[in-house]
Order: structure tokens, then sequence, then C-alpha cells
């Protein structure tokens, strides 16, 4: 391990306006990213030789196997088909079945698509579905797991916890600051870090404006192998590396605080991208941060600062916009969570910073970009290296 | 492009069985890290196959299942329909040369959800096809009625599938279903869904297979007896059933990538034996045919050649297929694993007496077979 | 597309699928244990490390765990939140409560078993007050137990 097959590009990525899209229905929806993918890309389905899907369970949306209902509108028909589904992770495990895909040689170009329409679901009663109803029946959604191993982190690394609440402000505050420059996010608005320190409590500590909403969106990706790559796309991104690590079932198995999963799929990740020191060496990164703690969490387990010292550097403001390691530009999960995709919608951001086209959130002269995603109770974590070079 | 071996297989019985689906799911992964001696963190990768929610009651299934299938800080991914899906995306792990090993675990236990059209009339869209009572049998009876209209199948020749495969069953010790039937007792049962009789559907089972993959090198280190794949194909068809031809499906196109890969021109020729999905009996007709076994439209009379018989010339389903057990997610897989087994000549007392060089594992779901998946295997 | 200025409709609709679970062995003993309002956890003989709820095999070094020990019914608090919002299945009566994971003594793992109680929980000032992370708790058992996992009626401050 460690090797990395054929050379695997990012050659277009598509997606929604997202937000509450009552306007379309699901498969439209869908059909919305796929078509500006193949703007982006400038091919058509026809160039395509296999397609993954993903999204989070049936439960959301309420029709079961989704793929049957999505195969036109993903323009499946008469083409292989995977769909991969890790829960929160989904996003980013779509795209790595889409990489292997490519890197194995039995596809040259791949379309990878994930989707989410919270709207038409009960998001939370799917959650309580992760936990089995003999064991842990009393389990609450996804605040009540994660908001546990925040207070997990701060404890055991004994932060100070008005210390904790300032940098998940700080987050807040850059998080929304971003997605006033994105056009498709979901949220937008500006928040001072006073409101987002005194908003209600969720979920302590998770207060209001620590948490992500509720989307409808999809995302598109293309990945075509090296030699399809330089011959359609001007400038396309490469994957330099990928790793994907997954935790026990029962959360108090392992240490939630410093996280395991997060630090074997980014060491994974980092190992084939020859990357040593991750802060230096990268130029962005795009966190899957449902809550402003987890963004914190996810700094020091991806090795961007040392453990239980997220905080500091966070109020120091290394991970600001204008800092040394601008996070989530695109104003994160923070700003949009349409589920199945957002993990996509992170390689998608990481592959348009390292190929300028980010526009109004383009960090100057961004080469190389971690994306990530992370899902379960507090199990699954995710990553890919998104570089400008082969 | 790196050679993709099956080292070992273990397989879970279909009965109903009064395990927690923790124990059930890790009885079979532990018997193949037995048989080849290598612990589970020696692997590199896993890959499960697990129900979608409505399967099992678990959304996110991974999460439960991870435990069970020893992916404790593996590279590891999960997919979702058949679990041909899960196989071919281990193999395409293995082809990328990032890993070595992987495992392929899927998992289902019918016993507890509810019927299987409770769950299949799911697959249908909330606006045009739910409101209608569509699910996979009532799709199903339409394709039988267009295959017995356009070919003159009879329903003998429907009811002949389910007595070879049952009887096939009776000396498979995993199978669900056993007894012995007639061509009689199939068209004397309960007419549920007409032309679809009640012992014409397959029932709904229990079942895990675990399948050790490997790159070439790797496998021959693992085992003696190595089953090489040599080619796969799978294919989706489009959602609203009035838009396709019931009886010229994806399954042409699956089987067509599967021979190319593996250099098969002839396949009625070049095929020792195959494991059909048919979770209606008629559907192993239609699929042989689909398949290039027959030609087209003479499923009926390749029955009564009895070709696919146990002792025939190109047997089919001699586990009992899909109508002897039928674990919703897992059966894909089961296809592959038993056929690897006639490869190995380790199917027990379901072995077929031929040699068997090149075996067809097929696996398909939705209604009419939207998705359909083809394995070929060779020794 | 909708030239017509139809405003698009939506449908409300609810689909209700029962299951029926298999407990299996393990978890079967596990709750027989609560039956006797006793905690049973499961030892692996590999790592030595003792589990709770009860395992039929260790999840990472995959033998099966067949023997069984009591653990305490005290232990220390790992985390704890604050849940001040309904979602399904929780209504409003229920919130503001106080979940918790224990790492009860004799057991190498925390345990999200249910959730704090014996006092006012509702008021956020007194509970970050009273549970701390690293406090110390103990099982409140309801006085009728039926083997199941509310058989544990709170989880009592004791430090």
């Amino acid at each position: 391990m460690g090797r990395m097959g054929r050379a695997v590009a990012v050659i277009g990525t598509g997606q929604t306006k997202h937000g509450r899209r009552d306007d379309v229905s699901y498969p439209d929806l869908v059909r919305e990213a796929i078509q500006a993918v193949f703007e982006d890309a400038g091919i058509t389905i026809q160039d395509v030789d296999a397609i993954v899907y993903g999204s989070m369970p049936s439960m959301m949306e309420g029709v079961a196997f989704n793929h049957f209902y999505m195969a036109d509108a993903l323009r499946a028909v008469g083409k292989p088909l995977l769909r991969t589904e890790t829960c929160g992770s989904t996003g980013q495990s779509i795209a790595q079945t889409g990489i292997y895909w490519v890197a194995s040689g039995m596809a040259d170009i791949v379309l990878v698509v994930g989707s989410e329409k919270q709207h038409e679901g009960d998001a939370q009663a799917t959650m309580m579905t992760i936990p089995d109803k003999i064991t842990l029946p009393m389990v609450g959604g996804a605040p009540v797991a994660f908001s546990m191993q925040s207070r997990e982190w701060m404890g055991y690394f004994n932060i100070d916890e008005a210390k904790a609440r300032e940098a998940a402000a700080i987050v807040s505050v850059d998080c929304h600051d971003g997605g006033l420059n994105n056009p498709l996010a979901h949220i937008q608005m500006k928040v001072t870090k006073e409101e987002v320190m005194n908003a209600k409590i969720i979920t302590y500590p998770v207060r209001l404006l620590d948490v992500c909403p509720s989307s409808d969106g999809a995302c598109a990706v293309l990945f075509a192998s090296k030699d399809k790559a330089r011959k359609i796309c001007k400038k396309p991104a490469w994957v330099k590396g990928m790793g994907f690590r997954g935790e026990e079932y029962y959360t108090g198995d392992s240490n939630k605080a410093v996280w395991q999963s997060t630090i074997g799929a980014a060491q994974e990740a980092y190992k084939q991208a020859g990357i040593t020191d991750p802060r230096k060496e990268l130029d962005v990164a795009e966190i899957y941060n449902p809550f402003t703690y987890h963004e914190l969490m996810f700094m020091e387990c991806l090795g961007l600062c040392p453990p239980g010292e997220a905080p500091d550097y966070v109020i120091d403001g290394v991970f600001s916009p204008d800092g040394e390691l601008p996070c989530n530009p695109s104003g994160g999960v923070l700003c949009t969570n349409c589920i199945g995709a957002t993990g996509l919608i992170r390689l998608a951001e990481a592959a348009r910073q390292v190929t300028g086209k980010a526009g109004p959130m383009q960090v100057e002269g961004a080469k190389l970009a971690l994306s990530h995603a992370m899902g379960g109770l507090e199990q699954f974590n995710a990553v890919t290296i998104i570089g400008s070079k082969l | 492009m790196r050679k993709v071996g099956i080292v070992d297989v273990a397989l879970s019985p279909g009965v109903g069985s009064s395990l927690s689906l923790m124990e059930f799911t890790y009885k079979p992964v532990k018997e193949v890290l037995d048989k080849v001696g290598i612990k589970r963190n020696e692997v590199d990768a896993y890959v499960m196959a697990s129900s979608d929610v409505f399967h099992s009651g678990l959304s996110c299934a991974n999460s439960f299942d991870i435990d069970a299938t020893g992916a404790f800080m593996k590279p590891m991914a999960r997919e979702e329909g058949d679990s041909i899906k899960a196989f071919i995306y281990a193999s395409l792990r293995i082809m990328s040369g990032i890993y070595d090993t992987v495992m392929v675990v899927t998992l289902i236990k019918g016993s507890e959800h509810p019927d299987n059209d409770t769950l299949t009339s799911c697959f249908a869209d909330p606006f045009y096809t739910r409101p209608l009572g569509i699910q996979e049998t009532t799709a199903a009876a339409m394709q039988k009625r267009l295959y017995q209209k356009r070919y003159g199948i009879t329903d003998e020749q429907c009811a002949k599938v389910v007595v070879k495969n049952l009887g096939n069953a009776l000396r498979n010790q995993n199978a669900h279903i056993k007894k012995r039937v007639t061509v009689e007792d199939v068209l004397n049962s309960k007419k549920i869904c007409h032309p679809l009789r009640a012992m014409e559907c397959a029932p709904k089972s229990d079942g895990v297979c675990a399948m050790l993959l490997a790159s070439e090198e790797k496998a021959r280190e693992l085992t003696d007896k190595p089953v090489w794949l040599r080619g796969f194909g799978s294919s989706m068809d489009t959602f609203y059933l009035g838009d396709r031809d019931l009886l010229n499906t994806q399954l042409k196109n699956a089987a067509s990538m599967a021979y190319k890969m593996a250099g098969i021109k002839n396949p009625a020729k070049e095929i020792d034996m195959a494991e059909i999905s048919e979770p209606y009996a008629f559907q192993e007709l239609l699929r042989c045919e689909e398949l290039g076994l027959c030609s087209q439209g003479q499923g009926g009379s390749f029955i009564d050649s009895g070709a696919t018989q146990m002792t025939g010339s190109l047997p089919v389903n001699p586990s009992g297929g899909v109508l002897a057990m039928n674990p919703y997610v897992p059966r894909g897989l089961y296809r592959v694993a038993e056929s690897a087994l006639q490869i190995k000549g380790q199917a027990g007392e379901h072995q077929i007496d031929k040699k068997v060089n090149t075996a067809l594992a097929h696996g398909s779901y939705g209604f009419c077979g939207q998705w359909h998946g083809v394995v070929i295997l060779g020794n | 597309m909708n030239k017509r200025n139809e405003k698009p409709r939506t449908l409300k609709s609810v689909l209700r699928i029962p299951y029926e679970m298999a407990q299996g062995p393990a978890w079967t003993h596990f709750f027989e244990g609560f039956k006797q309002k006793k905690i049973l956890g499961t030892k692996c003989n590999e790592c030595g490390r003792v589990l709770i709820p009860a395992r039929p095999f260790c999840p990472r070094c995959f033998e099966p765990m067949e023997e069984w020990v009591e653990v305490a019914q005290e232990g220390t608090i790992v985390t704890w939140s604050y849940v001040n919002y309904t979602y399904f299945g929780v209504t409003a009566d229920m919130i503001p409560q106080v979940p918790v994971t224990v790492k009860l003594d004799g057991t190498d793992c925390g345990w999200w078993g249910g959730l704090i109680g014996g006092f006012d929980v509702k008021n956020f000032d007194l509970v970050n007050k009273k549970v701390k992370v690293g406090g110390r708790i103990k099982a409140v058992w309801r006085d009728k137990v039926e083997g199941n996992m509310y058989d544990i009626d709170h989880w009592e401050i004791i430090k």
C-alpha cells in the first residue's frame, strides 16, 4: 500500500443551487448538477464509461434503492453503475469509488454523483435508525452524538470552555463569510462572534450558529485517466492521495478526542501524496464541519496543528481566510449540507481551488488542497488530496 | 491490468437464524479468515454489501456492520443493492494495484424484515408508480405474461425450473427451502399474481457470504486452488417499465461486457455451468436466452432438453438458486461463491459431475431486473 | 420549463415498516443480567479488555468473547451533553435532557448508557456545575425491570 494505480484527474465539477428546493423534483435536482458538470468539462454522456451514485439511506427521501429512480437523471441507462454509501462520508466514498475505477484501468471516464433532498424526509429520524433498537435505543440524532464527542474532546485535553467557545465562534464567522462568497451556498448571512457565542444551546456545547443547515442539493464530478484528461481538459486537477478509515460501532470503544479514523485516513492520503508537513504544504482545506467544534477537532486530527491546540491556532487566525492555511473558503458544511453530496462538494471545491476556478472564494495561488468527510456514530473518516500538478 | 483471484469463501445457511445480525455476520467472516489462515488486520481492505435501511431497519448500515465484517481501522466502503456490486468494486481495488487483498462481505436477515414486496414497493416513485401498487412481483407477472405470449413459453416449462432448482437444493446444506416438488405441485400452488403462482416466487431468507479476493501473486500464496476472475459486466436500465422492452433487457449488455473482457465468443459452448438469479422461475429461462446460453425464445425448449439439469451439458443453479434461498442483497455474491466452489471442486453434495473450467454468475434486482451484473470465473 | 406559472406542488406521505430483530445469545444474556439488576460485560482473552454492552466477539482481535464478568454499577463520566431540541421520538416534556457516556469500573470502554438524573436537569447552569468530565456516577434502576435498555432509569451524580 501507499502506491497509487493509474493517475486520475478531475476534469469537471458541477453543483446545484443548494437550499430548500421544493421547486424541483428529486431527479430534476440531480439533473441540474449533471448538466452543470458536462458544461464544465465540455464532454457528453457518450464519453462516460461508468457511473457512481451515492446519497444517504432511503429513509431520507422515502424511496428505496433510489439509484433505480435516479437512473435516467443520472444518464446511467446502458452503463455500469456502482452505488456506494457510507453515511456522512458517502460523498468522499463515491469519489474514491470513481477514482479506483479509473485507476484500475476498467474505465477511462467516470461520472460520480451525490445528492440529498433533506426537506423531503426527516433527517434526524433517519439518523436515529443508525443505532440499533436492541442495545442503543436511546441514542439521539447526529447533533447529540457529535456534541457528546465535542465535550469529550474538551474534557480530554482540559480545554478551557470559554476558549473553545470563542474558537468555535471564529470558525462560524469565517464559514458564514465564506458562504457569502459562494453563490450556491444554502446559508448566506453575516454573523458576528457575539451572536454565535450567545446563540441558543441546541446540544451543549453546540449552539444554533455552530450547526449546519438541512439542505437540498447535488454535486457531480468527472474523473478521467491521464491520457483522456490531457486530451479533454486544459487544466485538470490531479488526485494525489486518498484514505478512508472506520472505527467500532459502539462509540465508547475508542477514544474520540484523539480521533484515530481521521488520523488514519489522513496519514494514508498524505503518504500517497508525499506530504510530511500538511499545514505548510497544503494551500487550502475543505473540512467536513457540520458542527464548528468538529472543525476544531479535525484541524488537530488531520495534523494541521498539535492535539488540544486547535482553539489557540484558530484564535491566532492561522486557519482564517488571510491565515497560513484557509479552511472552508466555500462556507463549508456549516453553510450547505445536502449530506450525500457534501463530501463530494468538498472535493469539487478543492479541485476548483487548485485549478484557479473558485471565483470569489479563490485562495490565491492554491496548488494543493485537502478534502474530507466523516460519518457514522463518530466512526468514519475519509480524506482525498487534490493538486494542480500530476 | 492485474489479475484477481478468489482465495476462499464461506456461506451461512438461509433459514431464519436466532443469532443477532452481528453474531450471524461474524461467523462466515471468521470462517474464511481461519480457513485461509490470516488475521482480520492482515487483510488490506474491506468492501461490504448490506441492506438499504428498508431491508434491515438500520440506516448507514456500515456503522453497525463494521465490527462483524472485521473492517476496524482498515480501508473500507459499502455498496448497496445486489452484492455483485461489492464484488466488482473489490476487484477494481485490486486491479488498481493499490491493494493485494480485499474481503467482500454481504449480509442480510430476511427473517427480520417484512415481506419482500412491502420493501420492493418502496422502489417505486411516490408520484406516478407507487399509487399503482407496482412492486417486484407485479412487475415480474407482467414480464412473464409478455414472455409467454411472445415466445409461447408454457406454464409447465416455467414450473420445471422450480422442480429442478428445489431438487438441486436438497443436496445443498445451506438452502432455505428444502422439499421435493412436482410440476403439478407448482401448477396447483396459489395464483398470487397471475400468471405467477406462489411456488414460482422466491422466499425471503437470511444469508451472509464472505469472500477473500487477492492479486495473482497473493492468491497463489494463500491458496492451492485460486479461482480467477476472467470478466465482469453490469448495466442499468431505465426506470419506468413502460419505457422498456421487458424481454430485451440490460442483461444482454452486461453479458457482452463480461464476455468481451473474458474473451468468450460462444458462451453456450465455453461456459460449463451457471448460477443465475431467478427470483421468479420464468426468469431463469429468459435469462439463459439473454446470456446467450440458448437462442432467443428457446428458453422453454432449453429446459425441456435437460441441458440445465445437474447432469446436463450446462447445469444452471446446481445450488438451488434464488428460488431455494433468497437473501435479497447477498444473493448475487452467493451465485459467485457457488460458481467458485464448483470450479474448486468444493461444492460438496451439489458438486456437478463434469469438470468446471469456466463458470458464470449473475445477479439482478429491481423491477424486471433494472440492474444486471455478470461475472465470469475460470480455473 | 414551467411556463404555466403553476406553483410546483409537494406530496405528503408516510411509510410504516415493521421489523422483528433477533437479539441472539450474547445480547439476550446481557439483558437477562438487567433483570437481576446486574451489568454483565464480556472479556476478550486476546487483548484482555472487558466491553459493555456485551459482545459476541472482540471487534479488534476478532476472537469470540465467551468470558462473562459482572462489572461495577459506578463509573467515571467520559462525556455528556445537554440536549435542548426535540426530534423524532422525543417530545417537548422530555427535554432538556442530559445523555452521558460512562466508563464503568472494571470495564475498558465508555458506554452511552442513558441519561443523568436525580436533580433538576432542565437547569443548564446547574447541570454545567454538577456534571463534569471525570466526575463519578452510579446507575439507578427502575423498580420494575424488564430486561431492556430502559431498565436503568437514570445515572446519579455521586461526586
